[in-house]
């Protein structure tokens, strides 16, 4: 029997078999994608941090080390680099305490909605600035303007000063509004934005050291 | 071709995520080859079916 022209391009069944192979696969590779995420995500320990176990989202005790910002030339972007152990509020807080004190502080930076002007992990608005890397701001470290304002010595202090009396504190950007912070509530919320800031983001915000040294160079750093 | 992983966390995706379109390559390929064999299997069906 001789073979007949048949047209497969008008055949209902094949495109019926396309499609149900494309989004089958689609629909697996998607699911798989969502674990693979949730792997990378996960937040790491404390033991982690001890054993210097490279994660993505390091734990709460990173708020107990120095973190620093570095280019990686191997993966052509800004890393967190976690150092020495560094006193947070003057001690070293436990894992359950740290656990705690982030705890506190994501649930007050939800409650006063730092989205609504500022950028967390991008999310967020630039109305005021990106907050994802704030505690590595040179403006609040030993000789920025920031700290030397509060009249704080270090990071920490100065940050939970700010927070409870941003209006006494104005500077040349955008004045942030009184939100009515509790004392307890800034530690919370500075030991979120330390912690956030050792999250590693693929290098997100981009260009961070360059507007470092453009405020060391006398530029400004706002954003 | 093959170069050093650079991520964080080692992962399949972001094996295959390390140089420009890789990904996307990777995965239209895999999703475009069984089409070709749809496409002989049903000509094949169709041809014997008349």
């Amino acid at each position: 029997m001789a073979k007949k022209n048949v047209s497969v391009w008008t055949s209902v069944p094949f495109w019926r078999r396309s499609a149900a192979w494309v989004t089958g696969f689609a629909t697996i590779l998607l699911i798989w994608l969502s674990f693979d995420t949730l792997g990378q995500i996960s937040m790491g320990t404390d033991a982690d941090l001890k054993n210097g176990v490279d994660k993505r989202v390091p734990g709460p005790t990173v708020i107990n080390y120095h973190i620093d910002y570095k280019m990686s030339k191997k993966r052509g972007h800004e890393v967190p680099v976690i150092g020495e152990k560094q006193l947070f509020f003057g001690k070293e807080w436990s894992e359950k305490d740290a656990a705690a004190l982030l705890r506190l502080g994501k649930l007050t930076e939800q409650a006063k909605n730092c989205m609504d002007c500022h950028t967390l992990l991008g999310n967020g608005a630039y109305y005021a600035p990106d907050l994802t890397k704030a505690w590595l701001d040179p403006a609040w470290q030993k000789g920025g303007p920031m700290q030397g304002m509060t009249g704080k010595n270090t990071v920490e202090e100065a940050m939970a000063e700010f927070l409870q009396h941003p209006s006494q504190y104005p500077t040349h950007a955008r004045m942030m509004p009184n939100l009515g912070i509790t004392a307890q509530e800034a530690k919370g919320l500075v030991a979120f934005l330390k912690h956030m800031s050792s999250i590693d983001t693929n290098g997100f915000p981009r260009n961070f050291s360059k507007t470092v040294d453009q405020f060391k160079a006398g530029g400004t750093n706002a954003h | 071709m093959f170069e050093a992983f650079t991520d964080v966390n080692h992962s399949f995706f972001g094996f295959l995520n390390q140089g420009p379109l890789t990904l996307t390559i990777f995965l239209h390929t895999i999703i475009i080859l069984p089409m070709f064999w749809i496409y002989f299997s049903e000509k094949k069906r169709l041809e014997n079916e008349q």
